[in-house]
């Protein structure tokens, strides 16, 4: 399959069709928590997206030269040590989660001071939630989603390379900025509302949260229909092609 | 190899370190925001209430303020004295004196001495029922619904027979009352000694329709203003110059408080001393409280 193709799948299955809030339900605390506003909610959005395509680019690093099986720097530096055949077979993925987390902790530290210095009003509404993003579990979920890609596939191929790592990781973050921006909208919108007492505050927010999630479900095979299209044509163009060189060759 | 692998872990968390605390150091360094330590000082001496009795939404807003030399550092009636001299500390400024604010209730009539009181069936909030004429004769008294006990976070205001009544030991002068009362009759005063003199009327109008609205009302005869130039006649009520108010002319004011033939002119604020041991011996009467046994309808429907 095409490489870019195989990029615009993996962009668009992690913005809509599994996003990672919707659909996978990691995230939830700042999903819910700073979406009271819309413009606080898209700064939120940003800096998840910030933090994530830093912490995928360190994680596949970390992972394709370090952790798997057979990595280039931890099996050149054990060749000092032991035989060229054992030393492939260091396996550190052991460390995975670890190494994600300090991973994510640094461009959180790293985020929170760019924030500071050059946007104050963003950083003041972030309040609490800025270094919460440490513990967004969408993030690690994102790091952890790549290793699967790379750790235990058979055929080398598949192995995702960086720019399809970045693609899932940004992409991911557009989509938990899409759901939490609409989210806002909504939450905006619901301030006005006459809401019965028992229902107000939490409970009419995760209800609301809960309806989003079945509506992003129509997305559901958007995928394998462009696949299909995109393919098709390709497809198409080739048995044309073959079939004027049959008429050439005539 | 299990020693290798133990090896390769560690140096690749340690290396990871390096890099990283070298990229946050570095990160650290550029991005520096100069934050006054001044702020955070402030913010521990505050109390940290967030009650926004100073004006600014909470107390981080206000310590802001007191460093960028925008508000005086006595602004919060919460923390009081002691709250202002912390902050005149920090700040290396000399606190001028200053009275704590608290709040009068200008009105005296309780439900016994309204006149013209209607069965009012509506919201019971003082908002609501501003809103309907003929609640009560009065236009300017006390309504008796509790907004202002409701908005008070210290539990320092209650209505008492229609009357809301401060608790001064209770009271820290947040102005909630105040700001609550939609007849404005609240106003926060400053209390140069722990009881002030206070004028409990808002009527406006002429003594005798004062006179058919209330039993306790001013009427505006002006006998306070000709006794005591602290008081002046404004819209036939005597407001009470509280600049000049000093404790130490007490005798000239007890015969004022005589002389007023409403007794609308009394002293408010925490009991003394002596109104304690006087009162003493007194009992405390017993607080009715709701018995099952009396107060469920246990009556049967027959239909």
């Amino acid at each position: 399959m095409n490489y870019l193709l195989e990029i615009l799948l993996i962009g668009i299955g992690a913005a809509l069709i599994n996003n990672f809030v919707l659909h996978y339900f990691v995230g939830i605390c700042p999903f819910i928590g700073v979406s009271r506003q819309v413009v606080t909610a898209f700064g939120m959005g940003c800096a998840v997206t910030f933090v994530i395509s830093i912490a995928a680019f360190l994680s596949w690093t970390v992972t394709t030269y370090i952790l798997v099986p057979g990595a280039p720097l931890s099996s050149w530096i054990a060749e000092f040590f032991i035989s060229a055949e054992r030393a492939s077979r260091i396996d550190l993925t052991i460390l995975s989660y670890i190494v994600y987390i300090f991973a994510i902790a640094s461009s959180v530290q790293f985020v929170e001071m760019y924030v500071r210095k050059f946007f104050p009003p963003l950083y003041q509404s972030f309040g609490v939630f800025l270094p919460l993003i440490t513990t967004n579990c969408a993030i690690l979920f994102a790091c952890l989603l790549i290793m699967g890609h790379i750790v235990g596939v058979d055929n080398p191929e598949d192995v995702w390379d960086l720019g399809k790592s970045l693609t899932l990781a940004v992409f991911g973050g557009v989509g938990f900025t899409i759901a939490i921006v609409i989210m806002a909208g909504i939450r905006e919108e619901l301030d006005f509302c006459d809401i019965p007492g028992p229902f107000r505050g939490a409970a009419i927010t995760l209800v609301v949260a809960g309806i989003l999630a079945m509506a992003f479900m129509g997305f559901t095979g958007v995928d394998s229909g462009l696949k299909k299209v995109l393919t098709l044509s390709t497809v198409e163009k080739t048995i044309n092609g073959d079939h004027l060189d049959h008429m050439k060759n005539n | 190899m299990n020693w290798v692998t133990i090896g390769l872990s560690a140096g690749t968390l340690l290396g990871m370190a390096v890099i990283l605390t070298y990229i946050l150091g570095w990160a650290n360094k550029t991005f520096r925001v100069e934050v006054d330590p001044r702020i955070a000082a402030v913010l521990d001496s505050l109390p940290g209430a967030n009650c926004g009795g100073c004006g600014y939404i909470g107390c981080r807003e206000y310590a802001e303020a007191v460093v960028a030399g925008k508000e005086p550092v006595n602004k919060c009636s919460v923390g009081g004295k002691g709250c202002a001299a912390a902050l005149a500390e920090i700040m290396g400024i000399e606190l001028a004196e200053n009275y704590p604010y608290r709040p009068i209730v200008h009105c005296g009539a309780h439900y016994g001495d309204r006149l013209g009181r209607s069965d009012y069936r509506g919201e019971k909030t003082c908002l609501a029922a501003n809103l309907v004429t003929d609640v009560q004769g009065c236009i300017y008294g006390c309504l008796g619904f509790g907004d202002c006990e409701r908005a008070c976070k210290y539990d320092a205001i209650h209505v008492v027979d229609g009357l809301a009544t401060v608790d001064y030991e209770k009271c820290v002068g947040c102005g909630a009352c105040a700001k609550a009362c939609p007849r404005n009759i609240i106003s926060m005063t400053p209390f140069k000694a722990e009881q002030m003199l206070a004028v409990t009327c808002s009527n406006k109008d002429v003594g005798r329709e004062v006179m058919a609205v209330c039993k306790v009302g001013c009427i505006g005869c002006g006998a306070c203003a000709r006794i005591s130039n602290l008081f002046r006649l404004e819209d036939n009520l005597p407001a009470i110059d509280y600049e000049a108010y000093s404790p130490a002319c007490s005798l000239e004011l007890m015969k004022v408080c005589e002389k007023c033939p409403r007794k609308g002119i009394v002293f408010v604020g925490k009991p003394t001393e002596k109104e304690i041991a006087d009162t003493a011996h007194e009992q405390l009467p017993e607080v009715v409280k709701p018995d099952f046994k009396t107060t469920v309808d246990d009556t049967e429907w027959r239909g």
